[in-house]
C-alpha cells in the first residue's frame, strides 16, 4: 500500500539513513542483503525459476520431453477465440463481484454489531464467526456438497419446511455460482469480519460523539466518521478478496466432482487452466491461461492502488 | 425521557443480540451437522439429517445408534496418528521458517537503506499477484531437478518464501518500528542483526503471531501440494490421508466426517491461543503506515 | 492511519499502540531496549509453534518412512491393493534380489492421475506399473503415438495369445492408433438392477420387457403421488442429465457414442440425436402414460442418492458389475430386495438392439521409464490373468474377469443372496461378448461434457414446449449436437501432434449457438 519509501516526510527516512551511512558505509546495506538473502534464494528457486519455465511453455505445444512444437502466439490467439475461456472469465468475474458485494458488507455488518460496547460474549461470537476459516477448503467442499443435495440436503430440507421451497431444487446444477458464493461466504465472512473489527478500532470515538451531538443520523455517522476510518483496511480487504476470488478452483472442483458442472456453469479460470494442463495435458495452453490471469490480477492491484491514492489526494 | 432512552437501548440490545444469535446459529449449523455425522453409522448419515431419531430415546434421539467406531478405526488400523504428526511437523516448520524469513526480508525492505531496495520492493509487490496455479506444473519440474520430490522439504521450502508475507511484514515494520529507536540503538553500538532480532521483531509481535497462524493454517489444509510432491503413503499428512479415505467407488461418510473433525480440532485450539495477536496482527498488516 | 507530518521531531511512522513517540535520551533508549528484550519476539502461541516444529521434527526424523528401492505399483482402489498383496508377496519371495521387489502403493485417483501425467509430461520416473481408470489412461494418448508414457504391449499380447483369450471389447479403451498400451482388468457389462420387492408386489412381469418402450409401459403403474403434492414420488429409472456417465452408457448401448475407431468425433451422429431426444422425454412432463416421463434423479456415489434408492424413489438403475459391490456396501438394507435383468433394448431405427452396455474400466500399464519391462510384464500377467485372481475379483469385488478361459468357473453360478439368489456372475458373463467398444480418445472427457450440455439445453427447450415427442425434439437435438461436435473439433485442431482425417481438418464456420 505504501510506496517503496516508508515515510514521505522530507526529513524522515533520509535524515535517519544518512547518519549510519557516515559511520559505516556498508553496515545497513550488508545487513539488508543478509536479511533478504534466505527469502530471496527460496523465492528465486520456487517462484522465478518456475515462472521462467511457464513463460517458455506459453509459446510451445508440448507432450512429454520428446514432443515439442513451437507455436508462437497461437496459444494466446486460440485462447482469445475460445468460448470456454470467456465462459470461465465471466463466471469468475461474477463470483468475484458477488463475493465482494455480498460477503464484505456482511462482514462489516457483523463487525459493527460485535463492536458495540454493550455486546455480551463478544469473544464467543468472534470465535464462532471466525472458526469456519480454520476448516480447509477440502472439507468445506465435502460438507457443502452434501448439504446442497436435493431432497436429502440440509439446505433444501430447511427451506422446504420453512418457506415451502422446492425440495428437488438442484443447486449444484442450476445455481452453482450461488452455491459457491454461499459456501465461501460461510468460510470467509468471519475472517474478513476480523479485519473490519480491527479497523473499527481506528474510529475516533470523540468524532463519533461530536457527530452525534451535531444530530447526524446513523447513516451519516457511518458515512462521515466510520467509513473514512476503515477505508485503508477496506481497500486492502477488497483487493485480497478479488485476488482470492480470481483464483477460485478447489471449491467448485471438489464440490462438482472434478467437473465444471452442467453447461460449464461452474467453470472458473483456474479450473480451465487445470483442465487443459492436467486433464488434457496441454501445458502450453494452460500457461497461456495462467499469464492472462496474472495480467488480470496485476490490473486489479494497480487499479486498487490508484483508487486508494486518488481518495487520499481527494481527502 | 430517560425511560424512552433506556427503552430504545433495551430494544437495540435485544435486536443486536438477536441478529448475532441468528448469524451464530447459521454459522454453527454445518459444524453441528459434521459433529453428528462423525458419530453416526454410515446408513444413519444418509437416513437422518442430524441425530438419528427414536421417539422412545432421551430427547427423542436414538443414542444407541451413535458410535465412536470411526475414531477407533482412524487411530487404530488406519494410522491417523502418524498422519497427524506429519501434519504438525509440516505446518509448524513451515510457519516458523516462513515467519522468520518474511520478517527478515520485510524489515530489510522497510527499515534499511540499500541499493536495489526499490527494485526488491517492486518485486515483492508484483509477486503478490502471481497466481499460484500458473506455477503448478513448472514447480514439479523444479522440485525434480533439485531432488526434492517425495521429501518434506519439497513442501516446506517452497511454502517458506511467500511474497505476501514480506509484504505484510514490511507494512508492520513500517508502522510499528520507529526509526528513532533504531537510530538510537545504532548509536549505542547495536549491530544490525541484533537490531532486527531484539528490537524490530518484538515490536511486530502481533504480526508474528498472525502470520504464523496464517501459514500454519495454509500448510495444514494444503491438499494439492502434498498430493503432487509426496509419493510414499507413510509420508502423507492429514489432508491427503483423508482424501485417500474417500474411495473412488465407496464412501464411508461417517469415517470421513470423523477424520475431518479430528483435523479441525488442533487448528481451533491454536487459534484460541493466538487469537489476540492474530487480530491485532492483521490490522498492522492491513493498515498503511 | 498515522497522518504524515513534515515535523522531524515526531516519528513519521509511529503507529498507535506501539512504539512511543518523541526523541529519546540515551538513558531512555537503554530502558526501552531492556523492555524490548524482555518482550520475546514470540508470544506463547508462537513459541508453541516453534516448539512443535522441533519436537515433531525429531519425532518424524526418528521414524523415517520406509522407502522402497525397487519397482512400484500404483493403484487407486483399496480393494485391488488388498487383492494384489498376497500375489505380490509370492512374487517377491521368488526374487532373491531385494532391489527387484515390487511395492504396491495405494493412491487416491486424482493423486495418481496428477503424478502419472506429471511424470509422462516431464519424462520423470513414475511407478513401473500403473493401474489406471479409463479417464486417466486416455490422458496418456494426447501426443504422438511413440511418446505415450506406457509401453506398447501389442506384440507381447499377440505372442502370448492373449489377444484371443481376452474379451475383445475390453481392449478398446487402452488402444490408441492401433496399438495396445495396457492389460484389461475387466469387462463391466451393464444390466438393469430393479427393486424386485416393489415390482413384484405390484404384479409386474419383467419377462414382458424387451425394449425401453415396454419398460415404460409395464412399469408405469408404479409411479404414484403418495404425499399428494401433485408430483410422483416414485420414478421408474435413475437417470438425469446431470449424471453424465449414464448418458454415455445409454448412447453406447444404442450404437451411438462420441468417437469412431479412428478417434474421429461422431458426436453429431443421428443415433446420438435420437437417444438424446428420447432421454429428454424421460425427464420432462407428466409421468407415463399421460406423458413420457419415467426418470428420477438419485445420483450414484452420494449419500442422498443412496437414501433415495433405499426409499424407492427410483425403481431401477443401470448396474455394471462393479456397481453391485457399491450397493452391497453402501445400501446393505436392500439385500434380497433387488434383482438384475438385461437392459431393455433401444428400438429401431437405432443401430444396435443389444441388451447391455459398458461403464468404467481399468487397466494395468507399464511405464516407459520402467527398468525391466519384461519382469514387469510377467508380474502384470500374474496379477491380472490368474484364475485365483479372477475368483477373488468376483467374490470380493463382484467384477467379472475379461479372461474368457475363466468364465467356466462354477463360482459365477453361485446364487447371490443380495440379488435375491440370482446367479449374477453368469448373467453378466452371458452379456460380456455383446459389450460395445469404447473410445480411448483423450478428448472423450471433453466430448462427454459437450454432449451433456446439449442434453441439458434440449431439456430446457423441451420444457418450454410441453408436451413433446421424440420426433418433435429431433431437429433441435441434431443442431445442438452439431454445435457440440464443432466445439470438440476446435479443441482437437489445436493439437499439432495428431493428424485428423482429411475433411475434418478444414475449419468450418461456426453456426448458431456455437459458443455452447
Amino acid at each position: 500500500m505504501t510506496p517503496a519509501l516508508p515515510a514521505s516526510g522530507p526529513l524522515g527516512p533520509q535524515a535517519s539513513a544518512a547518519a549510519p551511512r557516515r559511520r559505516s558505509l556498508s553496515g545497513p546495506a550488508l545487513a539488508a542483503w543478509l536479511l533478504l538473502a534466505p527469502w530471496l534464494i527460496l523465492f528465486a528457486l520456487f517462484v522465478l525459476w518456475p515462472l521462467g519455465e511457464a513463460a517458455r511453455l506459453a509459446v510451445l505445444q508440448t507432450f512429454g520431453p520428446s514432443a515439442t512444437n513451437f507455436v508462437g502466439g497461437r496459444n494466446f490467439s486460440a485462447l482469445f477465440a475460445d468460448p470456454l475461456f470467456w465462459i470461465a472469465v465471466r463466471n469468475t468475474a461474477i463470483y468475484a463481484a458477488t463475493s465482494v458485494l455480498i460477503q464484505l458488507p456482511l462482514a462489516l455488518g457483523l463487525a459493527m454489531l460485535l463492536n458495540r460496547p454493550d455486546v455480551r460474549a463478544r469473544a464467543a461470537f468472534r470465535l464462532i464467526f471466525f472458526s469456519p476459516s480454520l476448516v480447509g477448503v477440502v472439507y468445506v467442499a465435502m460438507i457443502f456438497g452434501i448439504m446442497f443435495e436435493k431432497r436429502t440436503g440440509l439446505i433444501n430440507r430447511a427451506l422446504h419446511s420453512t418457506i415451502g421451497w422446492d425440495l428437488e431444487y438442484p443447486w449444484l446444477q442450476n445455481a452453482i455460482m450461488a452455491a459457491l458464493v454461499i459456501a465461501s461466504l460461510w468460510q470467509w465472512v468471519g475472517f474478513n469480519m476480523v479485519y473490519f473489527l480491527a479497523a473499527l478500532q481506528n474510529v475516533r470515538q470523540d468524532l463519533m460523539e461530536a457527530a452525534r451531538i451535531d444530530g447526524a443520523g446513523p447513516w451519516a455517522r457511518f458515512r462521515l466518521v466510520t467509513l473514512p476510518a476503515i477505508r485503508p483496511v477496506a481497500g486492502f480487504v477488497v483487493l485480497l478478496s478479488v485476488i482470492g476470488s480470481f483464483q477460485l478452483f478447489e471449491l467448485p472442483y471438489l464440490m462438482l466432482n472434478s467437473s465444471a458442472g452442467p453447461e460449464n456453469r461452474g467453470l472458473t479460470i483456474v479450473m480451465y487452466l487445470y483442465q487443459t494442463g492436467f486433464e488434457i495435458g496441454d501445458l502450453g495452453y494452460a500457461s497461456a491461461i495462467g499469464w492472462v490471469l496474472a495480467v488480470l490480477l496485476v490490473v486489479c492491484a494497480v487499479a486498487q492502488r490508484l483508487l486508494s491514492r486518488g481518495e487520499e489526494d481527494a481527502a | 425521557m430517560t425511560r424512552s432512552v433506556s427503552n430504545s437501548r433495551t430494544a437495540a440490545f435485544v435486536g443486536v443480540h438477536g441478529l448475532l444469535l441468528i448469524a451464530a446459529a447459521l454459522m454453527l449449523t454445518p459444524f453441528v451437522w459434521l459433529l453428528c455425522a462423525a458419530f453416526k453409522l454410515n446408513e444413519d448419515v444418509v437416513a437422518s439429517t442430524f441425530l438419528p431419531l427414536n421417539p422412545e430415546g432421551f430427547l427423542g434421539v436414538a443414542w444407541n445408534r451413535l458410535t465412536v467406531i470411526h475414531f477407533r478405526t482412524l487411530l487404530g488400523s488406519l494410522g491417523l496418528g502418524r498422519a497427524a504428526l506429519i501434519s504438525v511437523f509440516l505446518s509448524a516448520t513451515t510457519a516458523a521458517l516462513a515467519t522468520l524469513l518474511c520478517a527478515a526480508a520485510g524489515y530489510a525492505l522497510a527499515k534499511l537503506q540499500f541499493r536495489g531496495r526499490t527494485w526488491a520492493a517492486a518485486l515483492v509487490l508484483a509477486a503478490v499477484t502471481i497466481p499460484g496455479p500458473l506455477l503448478l506444473a513448472p514447480s514439479y519440474t523444479v522440485l525434480y531437478q533439485i531432488s526434492l520430490l517425495d521429501s518434506y522439504w519439497g513442501l516446506i521450502l517452497p511454502a517458506a518464501a511467500p511474497a505476501f508475507g514480506v509484504f505484510l511484514f514490511r507494512q508492520a515494520m513500517t508502522s510499528s518500528v520507529p526509526d528513532q529507536l533504531l537510530e538510537a540503538a545504532r548509536i549505542d553500538g547495536c549491530s544490525e542483526l541484533r537490531l532486527f532480532s531484539l528490537i524490530a521483531l518484538p515490536l511486530v509481535r502481533p504480526m508474528v503471531g498472525a502470520f504464523m497462524l496464517i501459514t500454519f493454517l495454509g500448510a495444514w489444509t494444503n491438499y494439492i501440494g502434498p498430493q503432487i510432491v509426496l509419493q510414499t503413503p507413510a509420508k502423507f499428512p492429514l489432508a491427503v490421508f483423508i482424501a485417500q479415505l474417500k474411495g473412488t467407488y465407496y464412501q464411508d461418510y461417517g469415517l470421513l466426517m470423523a477424520a475431518t473433525l479430528v483435523s479441525i480440532i488442533p487448528v481451533l485450539g491454536l487459534f484460541l491461543l493466538l487469537q489476540r495477536e492474530f487480530i491485532s496482527g492483521l490490522t498492522s498488516g492491513a493498515v498503511k503506515g | 492511519m498515522a497522518t504524515q507530518t513534515p515535523d522531524a521531531h515526531v516519528p513519521s511512522s509511529a503507529a498507535a499502540g506501539s512504539g512511543p513517540a518523541g526523541h529519546a535520551s540515551d538513558g531512555g533508549v537503554r530502558a526501552r531496549l531492556t523492555r524490548a528484550v524482555d518482550l520475546l519476539p514470540f508470544s506463547f502461541g508462537g513459541l508453541l509453534i516453534c516448539a512443535l516444529a522441533v519436537v515433531s521434527g525429531v519425532m518424524v526424523a526418528a521414524n523415517p518412512a520406509p522407502r522402497s528401492s525397487g519397482p512400484e505399483l500404483w493403484t487407486f482402489a483399496r480393494l485391488h491393493h488388498e487383492m494384489y498383496e498376497p500375489i505380490i508377496r509370492q512374487w517377491n519371495a521368488g526374487e532373491a534380489d531385494p532391489s527387484r521387489h515390487l511395492t504396491p502403493l495405494l493412491l487416491s485417483m486424482p493423486a495418481l492421475e496428477r503424478r502419472m501425467l506429471s511424470g509422462f509430461l516431464s519424462g520423470m520416473p513414475t511407478a513401473e506399473l500403473l493401474e489406471v481408470e479409463r479417464r486417466v489412461a486416455a490422458r496418456a494418448f494426447v501426443g504422438p503415438v511413440d511418446s505415450v508414457g506406457f509401453v506398447d504391449l501389442t506384440e507381447r499380447l499377440r505372442a502370448d495369445g492373449l489377444l484371443d483369450r481376452i474379451n475383445a471389447p475390453s481392449f478398446s479403451p487402452w488402444s490408441s492408433r492401433g496399438r495396445i498400451f495396457g492389460i484389461p482388468h475387466d469387462v463391466h457389462p451393464v444390466m438393469l438392477g430393479y427393486r424386485a420387492d416393489i415390482v413384484e408386489a405390484a404384479g409386474i412381469d419383467v419377462s414382458k420387457i424387451h425394449t425401453w418402450e415396454d419398460f415404460a409401459r409395464e412399469m408405469a403403474p408404479l409411479m404414484v403421488d403418495k404425499d399428494g403434492d401433485g408430483k410422483s414420488d416414485r420414478w421408474l429409472i435413475n437417470f438425469w442429465p446431470s449424471q453424465s456417465d449414464l448418458i454415455e452408457v445409454l448412447l453406447l448401448q444404442a450404437g451411438g457414442g462420441y468417437f469412431d475407431e479412428a478417434g474421429v468425433p461422431t458426436v453429431n451422429s443421428e443415433a446420438n440425436a435420437r437417444v438424446l431426444a428420447t432421454l429428454v422425454t424421460w425427464c420432462v412432463g407428466e409421468p407415463y402414460p399421460k406423458g413420457k416421463r419415467i426418470a428420477g434423479d438419485a445420483p450414484d456415489f452420494s449419500a442422498s442418492g443412496n437414501a433415495l434408492k433405499l426409499e424407492g424413489y427410483v425403481v431401477s438403475a443401470l448396474m455394471p458389475d462393479w456397481m453391485c459391490n457399491i450397493w452391497r456396501n453402501e445400501i446393505p438394507q436392500l439385500a434380497g430386495k433387488v434383482k438384475l435383468m438385461p437392459l431393455p433394448a433401444w428400438p429401431k431405427p437405432l443401430p444396435s438392439q443389444r441388451r447391455t452396455s459398458v461403464w468404467g474400466g481399468t487397466m494395468l500399464g507399464i511405464a516407459r521409464t520402467a527398468k525391466d519391462v519384461d519382469a514387469m510384464y510377467e508380474v502384470a500377467k500374474r496379477l491380472y490373468l490368474s484364475d485365483d485372481l479372477a475368483r477373488t475379483l468376483y467374490t470380493v469385488g463382484d467384477i467379472i474377469t475379461p479372461v474368457r478361459d475363466h468364465w467356466s468357473d462354477p463360482i459365477f453360478d453361485k446364487p447371490d443372496p443380495f440379488f435375491s439368489g440370482q446367479p449374477k456372475g453368469r448373467m453378466y458373463i452371458d452379456l460380456a461378448g455383446d459389450v460395445p467398444a469404447r473410445s480411448s480418445s483423450p478428448y472423450y472427457i471433453l466430448a462427454q461434457a459437450r454432449v451433456q450440455d446439449a442434453l441439458l439445453s434440449l431439456k430446457d427447450h423441451a420444457e418450454r414446449r410441453l408436451p413433446v415427442t421424440v420426433e418433435d425434439l429431433l431437429p433441435e437435438a441434431r443442431q445442438l449436437l452439431e454445435n457440440a461436435q464443432r466445439a470438440v473439433l476446435v479443441q482437437m485442431r489445436r493439437n499439432t501432434f495428431v493428424d485428423l482425417p482429411a475433411g475434418l481438418d478444414a475449419p468450418t464456420e461456426p453456426q448458431r449457438g456455437a459458443a455452447q
